[in-house]
């Protein structure tokens, strides 16, 4: 992140510690120092046109103004020589600019061989980084020095990812791969152990983590920011995570490694986690709102019987929340449009069980069903998927 | 003033002859062929449109005064702001800009400046109008529906798979770029027969040039927007598959498709602003204008290399690398006309005989504003700062740099310029300057903290912000209420001329081209005959006569040739 940028460094650029420009974020990839530097010296070349400019104005204004009727001093009409000196002369400084930028541009446009690959699913209004193995999580996480590329896909409309503190920027078109590379020059600090817990305890039962807030992830570290740059409706503005810059691979591989799977947490407390990481909450409130929501609230779901597109009346049990996870154009409910990408292959059994248990706790009818399942169990008379 | 020189002026029209008054009732002008009444109702309409975008800016702005918005809250709180984001882009680009100065001033000056009667097909314009009316219908039934939340480009597949009135909205923009192309046409044809003696192509006002190479730009340009929003609509009721990746389109296609017109069309906002610009400091200076030849042609390389620019704003998208840094070299050939403009602007106040009028303040800030518009264009230009900057707020305070900074303060210095000439009355100028500065702060304070905001990385379009912003997006906010205030002051100044304004002479400013040179307002029919013209810049023949308050055109005393009679009548007389 930005440390922690208050207001007054911003009013105060000048007195900002060293690692802020007046003008950009931190400079945290090799392209950064590059892309300041054409930006500084094209400033610095508009200045030197625009300043004179004004001031040859600014003193025609205050010596040529003159009383209405008075003679101005000169009728020339033209001077073919000068005309074409100030037409052709700032020519070379455009060439340049141009061949400046276009040169930065090639080293931008093309990963190494053997870049480490991430892949980036982006949708409404969420980026979800696949880091292979069925690890899939919403913070980008990266390792310092090592050559990253992002192999992007988005499964609705367009989006872009930008990461200010790289000077990288690429849209996610659906239906192609957009790539775009980078090289992370600066490791995130990790924030005290206390000052971490602190804001464990005070986000409790606040339901997500307050980015913001902290100014750190969850982790403990802190990041740098990666926003969606191209308008994608609804939630754009709130369509951002975080980029983590790791010191080593082997921290990079144990983070991946503590995200891959479940662990020893409980499988309502893993189902909230994927709920909230892999873009469930976008569209399905778990409060009962429908306003602003896609899809159908998650309160009350488990258990009941919604009338569907197609007409039937379907019961969602387990069965159906699975089928709406892995296939959900299959049974929509009635009154939504069937825009939900699917899941298949990216949810483990037990990750898709663990969604089911956290549903179960946001109905009336969790309770029940599971006093039901454990009987149908028990005359091994389970329900049959529902038709699709 | 000697005896010698005879004067020309025409004095006051009477009330038969004023264009305002010659018939009266609602119908004389709903079925009005005036192209002076034309333009009049153009810029009622564009006005008002100015005031709606105007005040969904405010909207916008005031939302912005803290992270996590002030106006829109609650859980449709994004989804309003996005509309009323989307709202302001298409009503001021669609229903004001694209119009303002082309369709309200250029009516009303363009067969003025010609010494014509009328522009070639008047029934074409009036059609024009009324057309730019259903397109703006159009606009409400949307807003009044279920909304649009697209963003003013529409992009696909977005705009195919959103439930707000895209098809509304699409189909006024169809419309509205018929009233476009009808205006361009009939320009265009105008222009070219209607000339009269003695005006040959470098003898005409620099507004027409402008006015000539916009509308060759909206002629080809403009049935490319319509093309593209045709099959955007058959995109989203029949699944055509070409813009929508799930039937096998391609959004980047879309992308093409629409800047090719929508590039060419940003140079539709500026070329008329850069005609007014060119008059409006050529008069105030009292001067000829520097470098004539080098702005027409300017204005016709401007239209041309437009239309090859279009890639610029899809550095982003994936295009390929030799597509990209092609369109990155095209992109800076079109800056140097504009920049030839500003230099023979400033040439043409130096050693003038300045009076800073109001629509001279208005000149003089668009010169400082629009410098600023193109300067901040080389650095979206360059490819590797595009990258970073590209859909940030950067490119927002660029171009309205351009937009507000440019056109919108030319047209408010054209409609001072020409004011006195449009309903004959004179506006208080003290109080016409002093709106101007407001103007001029409000949209400094507005736009300025916005590159800044874009450099460190604040993304565009966001209905919520991160907190490190918020300086700088609160000073943008007050700078927007300020700029605000401006504009409302500036539009009393004008309506209080209405009702109390002194009578305008026939040329309060000293201009020499045709329009001033007819009544304030003109007769009904503008010229009896088509006058004969000579160099529109050549300010020799024009003097201030205090008494009457108003200038006036001189004839130099002409003397027979030889003097003396010859002694002896020849024998055949």
């Amino acid at each position: 992140m930005i440390p922690a940028l208050t207001t007054m460094t911003l009013a105060l650029p000048l007195l900002a510690d060293h690692h802020d420009s007046f003008w950009f974020p931190d400079q945290a990839s090799t392209f950064a120092a590059g892309v300041d530097w054409v930006y500084d010296m094209i400033l610095y070349i508009s200045l030197a046109f625009f300043i004179p400019m004004m001031a040859f104005t600014a003193y025609s204004i205050v010596k040529y103004k003159k009383k209405r009727g008075e003679r101005a001093e000169s009728q020339v009409t033209h001077n073919t020589p000068l005309e074409l000196a100030w037409s052709i002369g700032p020519s070379f400084v455009l060439v340049w600019m141009f061949i400046q930028g276009s040169i930065s541009y090639l080293d931008m446009r093309t990963p190494p061989e053997g870049s480490y690959d991430i892949g980036v699913q982006s949708q409404k209004w969420k980026f979800i980084m696949d880091y292979g193995g069925g690890t899939f999580h919403d913070e980008l996480h990266v390792v310092k020095d090592e050559p990253t590329k992002l192999s992007m896909r988005s499964t609705d409309v367009i989006h872009a990812l930008f990461i200010p503190a790289f000077r990288v920027k690429k849209d996610i078109v659906p239906g192609r791969y957009n790539y775009l590379w980078f090289q992370a020059t600066i490791a995130s600090e990790k924030v005290s152990d206390e000052e971490l817990a602190k804001a464990k305890k005070q986000s409790e039962g606040g339901g997500t983590w307050d980015y913001d807030k902290y100014q750190f992830t969850p982790d403990g570290y802190r990041f740098y920011d990666l926003y969606c740059a191209e308008y994608c409706g609804t939630d754009h503005s709130e369509m951002q995570t975080a980029v983590v810059v790791h010191e080593t691979q082997a921290e990079l591989d144990e983070w991946i490694k503590a995200n891959s799977s479940r662990g020893d947490v409980s499988m309502v407390q893993w189902g909230e986690t994927l709920f909230n990481r892999r873009g469930c909450a976008g569209c399905h409130s778990i409060d009962g709102t429908k306003d602003g929501f896609t899809g159908p609230s998650f309160k009350d779901v488990y258990g009941s019987s919604h009338a569907m597109v197609s007409g039937e009346e379907l019961l969602a049990d387990d069965n159906y929340i699975r089928e709406s996870i892995l296939d959900p154009k299959a049974q929509v409910v009635a009154g939504y449009s069937p825009v939900m990408p699917t899941f298949k292959g990216q949810l483990s059994d037990d990750d898709i069980a663990s969604i089911i248990e956290f549903l179960k706790t946001l109905s009336v009818n969790g309770e029940a069903a599971d006093d039901a399942e454990a009987a149908d169990a028990e005359t091994s008379s389970t329900e049959t998927t529902p038709a699709s | 003033m000697s005896t010698a020189v005879t004067i020309r002026d025409p004095g006051y029209p009477t009330d038969r002859e004023n264009y305002l008054t010659n018939s009266s009732g609602i119908l004389s002008w709903i079925f009005t062929l005036d192209h002076k009444r034309i333009g009049m109702m153009y810029l009622a309409g564009v006005v008002a449109s100015f005031i709606v975008g105007g005040l969904l800016a405010l909207g916008i702005r005031v939302h912005l005064l803290r992270p996590d918005g002030v106006l829109f809250t609650g859980p449709e709180g994004n989804n309003i702001y996005n509309q009323v984001f989307t709202l302001h882009g298409a009503i001021m680009v669609f229903l004001f800009i694209i119009p303002s100065i082309p369709a309200a001033l250029g009516n009303f000056l363009v067969p003025i400046m010609l010494g014509a009667k009328d522009v070639a097909f008047p029934r074409l314009n009036l059609s024009s109008f009324y057309l730019w009316c259903a397109g703006a219908v159009f606009f409400v039934s949307a807003l009044l529906s279920s909304g649009l939340d697209t963003g003013w480009t529409f992009y696909t597949p977005y705009s195919t798979t959103t439930d707000t009135s895209v098809i509304l909205a699409t189909l006024g923009a169809f419309i509205l770029g018929f009233s476009s192309i009808f205006t361009g046409l009939n320009f265009i044809v105008t222009i070219n027969t209607m000339r009269p003696p003695g005006m040959t192509w470098f003898k005409m006002p620099l507004f027409l040039w402008a006015t000539y190479a916009t509308s060759i730009i909206q002629v080809l340009a403009t049935p490319v927007l319509g093309i593209t929003l045709l099959l955007l609509i058959a995109e989203r009721t029949m699944h055509v598959g070409i813009f929508d990746p799930e039937y096998n389109g391609d959004p980047v296609t879309y992308q093409h498709f629409f800047w090719f017109y929508s590039h060419p069309a940003v140079y539709i906002m500026i070329l008329p602003a850069f005609g007014v610009i060119s008059e409006l400091i050529s008069v105030n200076s009292h001067k000829h204008i520097f470098g004539y030849r080098f702005i027409a042609y300017s204005s016709i390389a401007i239209a041309l290399l437009g239309f090859l620019v279009w890639g610029h704003h899809l550095f982003t998208s994936g295009m390929s690398s030799l597509t990209t840094i092609v369109f990155s070299a095209l992109t800076f050939t079109v800056s140097i006309p504009s920049a030839i403009k500003v230099f023979n602007w400033i040439a043409t106040m130096y050693k003038g005989s300045i009076s800073l009028t109001t629509p001279m303040c208005y000149a003089i800030s668009f010169v400082f504003l629009f410098t600023i518009g193109g300067l901040t264009g080389l650095f979206l230009g360059t490819l590797a700062t595009d990258l970073h900057l590209h859909d940030t707020y950067f490119v927002v305070a660029h171009f309205h740099y351009v937009m507000v900074g440019g056109t919108l303060i030319a047209f408010l210095g054209g409609v001072f310029h020409w004011w006195p000439k449009m309903v004959g009355k004179m506006y208080n100028d003290m109080h016409g300057r002093i709106a101007a500065l407001l103007v001029f702060l409000g949209f400094n304070l507005t736009f300025l903290p916005q590159f800044l905001l874009g450099s460190r990385g604040m993304p565009r379009r966001y209905a919520t912000y991160d907190p490190e912003f918020a300086f700088l997006h609160q000073m943008s906010t007050y700078g927007a209420l300020l700029l605000g205030c401006g504009l409302l002051y500036a539009l009393v100044v004008l309506m209080i001329s209405l009702a109390k304004g002194k009578r305008a002479p026939a040329n309060p400013w000293g201009g020499i081209t045709l329009e001033w040179t007819c009544t304030s307002p003109p007769p009904y029919y503008n010229f009896e005959r088509p006058p004969i013209v000579g160099d529109p810049y050549d300010f020799h023949n024009v003097e201030w006569d205090a008494e009457g308050e108003r200038y006036v055109l001189t004839e130099p005393e002409r003397k027979l040739a030889p003097e003396e009679t010859p002694s002896e009548q020849p024998a055949h007389h």
